[in-house]
């Protein structure tokens, strides 16, 4: 417990030394969501019906970008190294590293995505399902992206999204069809993703943990 | 009951041993070469020239003994890739990680192959060459983790770290598949329902299913070979400089 403690506080360090950390994922989803008006419609009525998808698209690419590098500083200056040969939890690492990583971008996103309201004409009765949408798929997404980054440390970083994105198919299924609805009654989408989230935990924990060991190898 | 365990045991240990499995592979590539293609050539020509004209589609319903057996062998391809996923994540048997290697540009070219023919399929039945239902959709997702999993592979100078990563992968790819399949199920369904069932009475006429299910059994018995060959080839290549294959070649056994 007290590790886990340490290391918490250790990340959250070395993640708010760094503003871009916060920022850039930030500035990459509004640059991404404006494309979408600029390119396809500005019609309020075709722009608040392809809303749900365009949010979630935004979301999964810039969760993208931002979690495939979590392992790589530390497998890079050899801090990774380390812990693995002092016997540290790598389970309690790994996890750690993705509740961070999902605090510092993940969740300044979910926060300022209930702004589509105003910019993509998001209906407005449908975003309390939008945002527990996002707050469960944004945590199956890191887990995804994480297990992508162990896999490919020390590859491209193209390699890493060519895997994440397979594997984070069904939350932008269940995530965009879930905020299709409006939120007087939990969706039965929302149901589902909840399940998907309680499958994806300790299955891609186990599978990050043996794709990690297998750099040490 | 003891006696078997053991015999099970001392076949798995051997089927980890690349010389042996070399040898052994050897003597089954003529017989799977010529029973597959015969059977494959006996299935098609039956579909073709001797299967009665389908009353609603007409002449073009015969590309489904290409169709349904591709799709039904890339499916399979991928569930054993998983299988040998678990067993080298787990006993570490290199034999598993090399069928991985092997097998996954198989499959991706029969996931290839049913997907043209389907398109082909579908343009006069359906009028369209595509549409995202479940199963095309889910088929399409296989031909990506396919090639993720040779991308991965490609991607690792070391074999060892590489077949570790991939097994990791295809086991995942695995549990995601059914679950990408079932949310997009949820959309209209465009395509026709399975037709062929184990446990009820198919939606096939006879005439139509004994040339199909020849068919499908000659697509398994050719994806063996082309499975055995690719292993054998990996083999070669990873065991080179091994004395024993310098034996086996030079004949000094």
């Amino acid at each position: 417990m007290n590790f886990i403690k340490t290391f918490f506080s250790r990340e959250i360090l070395v993640y708010s030394k760094k503003s871009s950390n916060i920022i850039s994922p930030i500035v990459f989803f509004l640059i991404c969501i404006t494309f979408f008006p600029l390119a396809v419609s500005n019609d309020p009525i075709q722009l608040s019906r392809l809303a749900p998808g365009l949010i979630w698209i935004c979301i999964l690419l810039s969760g993208m970008l931002s979690i495939q590098t979590i392992f790589k500083e530390d497998f890079d200056d050899g801090s990774l190294d380390l812990f693995y040969a002092k016997d540290f939890s790598i389970l309690q690492i790994i996890l750690v590293k993705i509740i961070v990583n999902w605090i510092f971008s993940a969740l300044p996103l979910i926060i300022l995505s209930s702004s589509m309201v105003f910019l993509l004409y998001f209906p407005l009765s449908n975003l309390l399902n939008l945002l527990s949408s996002l707050l469960i798929g944004t945590i199956i997404i890191s887990f995804f992206g994480a297990l992508a980054g162990a896999l490919s440390l020390g590859k491209n970083s193209i390699l890493a999204s060519a895997i994440m994105l397979p594997l984070s198919l069904p939350v932008l299924i269940l995530g965009s069809s879930a905020s299709t609805y409006s939120s007087e009654n939990i969706s039965f989408f929302l149901l589902l993703l909840l399940s998907l989230l309680f499958l994806t935990i300790p299955v891609i924990s186990l599978a990050c943990m043996g794709a990690i060991r297998l750099h040490y190898e | 009951m003891n006696n078997t365990l053991s015999s099970i045991k001392s076949f798995y240990h051997k089927l980890g041993s690349f010389p042996w499995f070399y040898k052994i592979s050897g003597k089954f590539i003529p017989v799977a070469f010529i029973l597959g293609f015969s059977i494959f050539f006996l299935g098609i020509i039956w579909g073709i020239y001797f299967s009665p004209t389908d009353a609603t589609q007409g002449e073009i319903y015969r590309i489904i003994y290409l169709h349904v057996p591709a799709a039904s062998v890339a499916q399979s391809v991928y569930f054993a890739m998983a299988i040998a996923g678990f067993v080298y994540v787990v006993w570490k048997m290199k034999m598993a990680g090399l069928f991985i290697f092997a097998m996954a540009p198989i499959g991706a070219s029969f996931t290839v192959l049913a997907l043209i023919s389907g398109a082909i399929w579908g343009q006069p039945t359906w009028g369209t060459w595509w549409i995202w239902d479940a199963r095309l959709t889910s088929t399409l997702v296989l031909l990506l983790f396919y090639l993720v999993i040779i991308g991965l592979y490609s991607s690792f100078d070391n074999k060892k770290s590489a077949d570790q990563a991939v097994s990791i992968l295809t086991m995942v790819g695995a549990i995601n598949l059914p679950i990408i399949k079932k949310s997009v199920d949820w959309w209209n369904t465009l395509h026709q329902p399975a037709t062929i069932k184990v446990f009820s009475e198919s939606s096939i006429a006879n005439e139509m299913l004994y040339p199909l299910l020849i068919c499908i059994f000659s697509f398994y018995i050719l994806v063996f070979l082309f499975g055995l060959m690719a292993m054998r080839a990996e083999i070669a290549k990873r065991e080179l400089n091994k004395s024993w294959f310098k034996n086996l070649i030079l004949g000094n056994d």
